[in-house]
């Protein structure tokens, strides 16, 4: 870029150029997304098994999810030592997640003390970090499948707690691992497109 | 015409394409901005500097890696500079 005089309509499409190009770039390459897609389904596909069949501790197919936090733990700290650049976007999904993650934990944690079965409400924080980050990264697919899941939460308070399994499943399928999917091809294109 | 109200600092190609950038964004670093305005390293230099001078950005050095690292923000004094050189450019464009 050189140096030169520049009239007021040069200066607009530099200011517009370089704007669209910081808010174009979609940062999140939906890694997470599939990777906790991947194992919210295969758990609860193994959890909705094991307790049909009478094992005693079906709840045992949960012991991945401590995994998982460790995991997504290091990930995070690896990716952020080559982030370049940090938008407000990062930042504000950072919370997202973390509301998210407590949520989860208390509800997890505390819903005997309201003699609760808690999968629908699962469902719906399932359904409310998708919403709020499609909404955020004005990716569509994600508001649609979080809008899906927030359906699919609904029907969750009418069945059995067996079937709430597979709801659950079906939740991650559809506000995880399809728009998770949908987000790498995107962001694989962006990529080369950028080259 | 001209364009004597608007701010000499942000009036040039490259620091008003930096200016613009971190404006966007939380902050950048160098080979990123770099990157997003196709300029040469030492021009960049330069004209980070100047913005640095006129207390538009500031520049963070580090090591990441045992690299060095420089990061670029937009400081309140740039956003008020940006806003201020915005309106004045509107006065210029005539609705069509």
């Amino acid at each position: 870029m050189q140096e030169q005089n520049l009239n007021p309509e040069e200066s607009l499409q530099i200011i517009q150029g370089m704007i669209r190009r910081a808010q174009n770039n979609l940062s999140e390459n939906g890694f997470l997304f599939i990777f906790w897609g991947w194992l919210v389904f295969l758990s609860a596909s193994a959890f909705y098994y094991l307790t049909t069949n009478g094992f005693d501790n079906a709840w045992y197919a949960w012991y991945t999810m401590p995994l998982g936090g460790i995991f997504t733990m290091i990930w995070s700290i690896r990716q952020k030592k080559k982030e370049k650049v940090r938008s407000y976007i990062d930042d504000y999904m950072m919370f997202v997640w973390l509301a998210f993650g407590f949520c989860m934990l208390i509800t997890l944690g505390m819903g005997f003390k309201l003699q609760l079965n808690c999968y629908p409400i699962l469902i719906m924080l399932y359904a409310t970090a998708t919403f709020i980050t499609g909404g955020i990264i004005r990716f569509v697919p994600l508001i649609v499948c979080g809008a899906l899941s927030y359906a699919i939460s609904v029907c969750a308070f009418f069945v059995t707690f067996e079937t709430q399994i597979l709801l659950l499943a079906l939740s991650v399928l559809v506000s995880y691992i399809i728009p998770g999917h949908w987000m790498q091809v995107k962001f694989k294109k962006q990529l080369a497109h950028a080259a | 015409m001209p364009l004597n109200d608007l701010d000499p600092i942000l009036h040039s190609q490259l620091r008003l394409a930096v200016v613009s950038l971190l404006i966007s964004v939380k902050e950048a670093e160098f080979t990123h901005i770099r990157g997003q305005t196709n300029a040469t390293a030492g021009n960049l230099s330069v004209q980070l500097q100047k913005l640095k001078d006129a207390g538009y950005i500031e520049i963070e050095k580090s090591f990441k890696d045992n690299y060095p690292q420089t990061t670029c923000r937009i400081t309140k004094a740039g956003i008020q500079a940006f806003d201020t050189y915005v309106q004045n450019l509107q006065q210029y464009i005539k609705p069509k």
